[in-house]
Formats: C-alpha cells, structure tokens, sequence
C-alpha cells in the first residue's frame, strides 16, 4: 500500500518541534561552555565557587531539557540512528550542541521541501 | 528557599506531572491525539517536568542524599518517566499526523507502570528504606 503523504498540519508539528530541539541544543551547549570554561576556572583558579553553584544546576536543567526534547523530536519518526546518536553524543562534548545546527537545518529543509 | 517550600513546590509539580502523563497514554489510544492535550503539555506538563527535576535535584543536593543507594533508585524511577513522557510527545505528534492509534493492551501495560514506578517513587522518597 502506498505511504500516505504527512498533512500540512502534522509537517508543521514537526518543523516546530525541530525548531523548539534547536533552541534546546543551543542552550545546553551554551550553559555546558560558560561553566567549563568560565565557573570552573573561577573556581579553580580564583577560588571563586559562586560561578559553579549557579551554573551547575543551569546546565543540569538546560541538559534535562535537551534530553527530553530530543526524544521527543525523535519518537515522532524519520531519524536514522546514525542522526540519534549523533544528537545525543553532542550534550556530552564542548560545542557539540553548535554542531547540531547544519544537521538540524537540513532536516528542517527536507521537511520543508516534502510539505505537499 | 526553605526546605518545605521546595518541597511543596516539588510535590505539586510532580502532581500536575503525573496527571499530565497518564493524559497523554490514554490519548494515545483515541482515534486522534487531542489538540487541547498538546497545548496543555506545552503549558502545564513539560514546564511542571523541568520544575520537578530542578527542585528535586536542589533538595538532594542542600540534603546531601545523593550518597544515598535510595536517591538513585528513584532516580531510575524518574529518568524513565521523563523519557516515557518524551516517547510519548512524539507518538502523539504522530498520531495527529494520521497514525493508527496504540491497542487497548499496551495503553493498559503503559498506564501500569506509571502506576507502578509512581508508588517506588513514593515508598522510596518516604520510607529511604536503603
């Protein structure tokens, strides 16, 4: 049986919810570089432990949301596990989440183009 | 912030959580995800998840229970419902788009183990049994 295309409505859902995995992506990586690189030299070198204290759970909640949000975008279907994987390597590495946006791009590209 | 008003605020979040997610396994099981729910998701449920993991993990912490083997038990407990809830956004997501919707077997099995990993979650944070 043929595959039906995705409504217009259900093409938009996922675009949002790419768009939403972005902001994710991008805060995580955000909050993962100031505190390794910002609070954790603070700390370390200017015995100033304020910086870690704060951004610490920053970065837990940001992580948390990222996670969530990647399995959600995920769930919805049309990932290879190359793409997941990917994706969820990338909250564990410096800048990794930055890396996240040409992959994100084309697939909210590839979406955009198959919008009957 | 006092330990009590963390904790209130913990326990209403994680309340309006659970509600949220047994929503979403019966909506799996309609004919079609419901539009108010993914709003209601959007609103309530998501933001009430991200207030749970962040008072929690902020009373762990002021309480210094993250040597206990009870905190990381429950922990699992968590992590498992945080992830159901994101399987789950994405079926619903697919469903609206035209999906079959889940059997009444596995929307029961489902609904199950929210129940079950709802009351370790319980018995754990309550009785610190180890």
């Amino acid at each position: 049986m043929p595959q039906q295309p995705p409504s217009p409505a259900a093409v938009a859902e996922d675009l949002a919810q790419i768009r939403r995995l972005r902001l994710a992506s991008f805060v995580e990586a955000t909050t993962l570089l100031v505190l390794v690189f910002v609070a954790v030299p603070l700390k370390h070198l200017f015995d100033y432990p304020l910086a870690v204290r704060l951004m610490g759970p920053v970065h837990g909640a940001a992580f948390i949301a990222y996670g969530w949000s990647l399995v959600t975008t995920v769930s919805g279907g049309g990932w290879s596990r190359s793409e997941i994987a990917r994706l969820g390597f990338a909250a564990f590495l410096p800048f990794g989440g930055f890396l996240n946006a040409g992959l994100l791009r084309r697939k909210r590209a590839a979406l955009a183009g198959a919008r009957p | 912030m006092p330990y009590l008003w963390l904790k209130a605020v913990h326990v209403a979040a994680v309340l309006l959580f659970i509600g949220g997610l047994f929503a979403q396994t019966f909506a799996l099981a309609s004919a079609q995800g419901s539009a108010p729910l993914a709003r209601w998701d959007r609103l309530a449920t998501v933001p009430a998840m991200l207030i749970v993991w962040v008072t929690g993990a902020t009373i762990a912490v002021e309480a210094g229970w993250f040597t206990s083997p009870w905190l990381w038990a429950k922990l699992v407990f968590v992590l498992a419902l945080t992830g159901l809830h994101g399987i789950q956004s994405g079926k619903l997501r697919r469903l609206r788009g035209g999906d079959l919707p889940s059997s009444p077997n596995s929307t029961l099995r489902v609904a199950g183990f929210i129940a079950t990993a709802v009351a370790s979650i319980a018995v754990l944070v309550v009785a610190k049994p180890f």
